[in-house]
């Protein structure tokens, strides 16, 4: 790989991008936009709650608690539960956007960027880059995923207080269909199919349970579950040899 | 419809910053403090690792199983067509990510479209 300036590596960031996953991330976030505009949240709040807390899941809880009138404190604990993925996230992200001199300031900056489409590309094109080059290219990356969900909900703000029930439904359904693709697009080993595959089957046994709770189960339960599989498929593979 | 909420523009922000920002930022923090001796490739980080896609593979199926809005309507053997259209045509494509999503999206607008009809 050629020698960059830091800016160029931004600048490599921001091209690789410029793909689908943007793509999706402005279209999902159209229906967000038209949604906020339907119930009348204010147009620079709807922006700036995209790019602060930049999660669509949690975005939806809030503004559908603040329509059905949830207290405050209990609509920011609904938001947490649903929004306990990011650790895991972030932390297996972090080997690949820590900054060299571990300035922890830069460290926090860069976590912001993590939800999922940067999860799944970052996890794909982190790895392979040089050290140094890694971080730059996350906040072009990540600066780009933003930049594309903010215009998406300008755009669905402008457009329409109600979608066509078809067009809304179609971005509604962009989120599940193309995470579903980039996940099995990103498995890579053993243990990554398992725990696609536990993910997917624990979730309606535990759907019942509500409050988080059931993501936490498929989450935590699931994962260990792939973990150890996946390393006693390799021992035995290892073993056999 | 508009001002239903009966928010300013800074309450708004404010009910941003308190109920939807730090609710989310604050595990991505903790996991940049509690993580940050995490060595790439050790025990613990493909563990995490596990989990992180564990949840969201759980994430993703309860969207489908338990969706909202006007996917209610559509039948879930439907639903799990569409993923399956969209999965099925990006594994047929040379993994193309665009013609996956435009399969799924093909499948669940005829579904929206005829239950609606």
């Amino acid at each position: 790989m050629p020698e960059r300036s830091t800016l160029g590596w931004v600048l490599v960031g921001v091209r690789h991008a410029v793909t689908v996953p943007a793509l999706v991330l402005f279209a999902s976030y159209v229906g967000y936009g038209a949604l906020l505009q339907g119930v009348g949240f204010p147009p620079w709040a709807s922006v700036l709650s995209t790019f602060l807390i930049w999660a669509l899941p949690a975005q939806v809880i809030l503004v559908g608690g603040l329509v059905s009138q949830v207290p405050l404190p209990a609509l920011a604990l609904a938001i947490g539960l649903s929004s306990i993925r990011f650790l895991p996230m972030t932390m297996s992200l972090a080997p690949y956007m820590r900054s060299q001199r571990g300035r922890l300031l830069v460290d926090l900056l860069c976590a912001h960027y993590v939800a999922m489409t940067m999860w799944l590309e970052g996890m794909r094109l982190l790895p392979p880059l040089p050290a140094h080059a890694r971080i730059p290219y996350m906040l072009g990356l990540g600066n780009f995923y933003i930049a594309s969900a903010m215009s998406g909900t300008i755009v669905g703000y402008l457009l329409a207080s109600e979608l066509p029930p078809v067009l809304a439904g179609a971005l509604l359904f962009m989120t599940p269909l193309s995470f579903t693709i980039m996940m099995v697009r990103n498995a890579a080993n053993p243990t990554d199919w398992l725990a696609l595959a536990a993910g997917v089957l624990i979730m309606p046994l535990a759907l019942g349970l509500g409050g988080g709770l059931d993501l936490m189960i498929a989450g935590v339960g699931g994962g260990t579950l792939a973990y150890v599989g996946g390393r006693l498929m390799k021992r035995r593979q290892e073993a056999g040899r | 419809m508009s001002s239903g909420l009966g928010l300013t523009e800074g309450g708004a922000i404010l009910i941003v910053l308190l109920v939807g920002f730090l609710p989310t930022e604050i595990w991505r923090s903790l996991a940049i403090l509690a993580g940050r001796r995490i060595p790439e490739g050790s025990a613990v980080f493909h563990w995490v690792r596990a989990v992180a896609t564990a949840l969201l593979a759980a994430v993703v199926a309860r969207l489908v199983l338990a969706p909202s809005g006007v996917l209610v309507d559509v039948p879930l053997v439907l639903r799990l067509a569409a993923v399956g259209g969209g999965l099925a045509t990006f594994l047929l494509t040379r993994q193309s990510i665009l013609l996956g999503v435009l399969a799924g999206e093909l499948i669940i607008v005829a579904s929206l479209f005829f239950t609606r009809h």
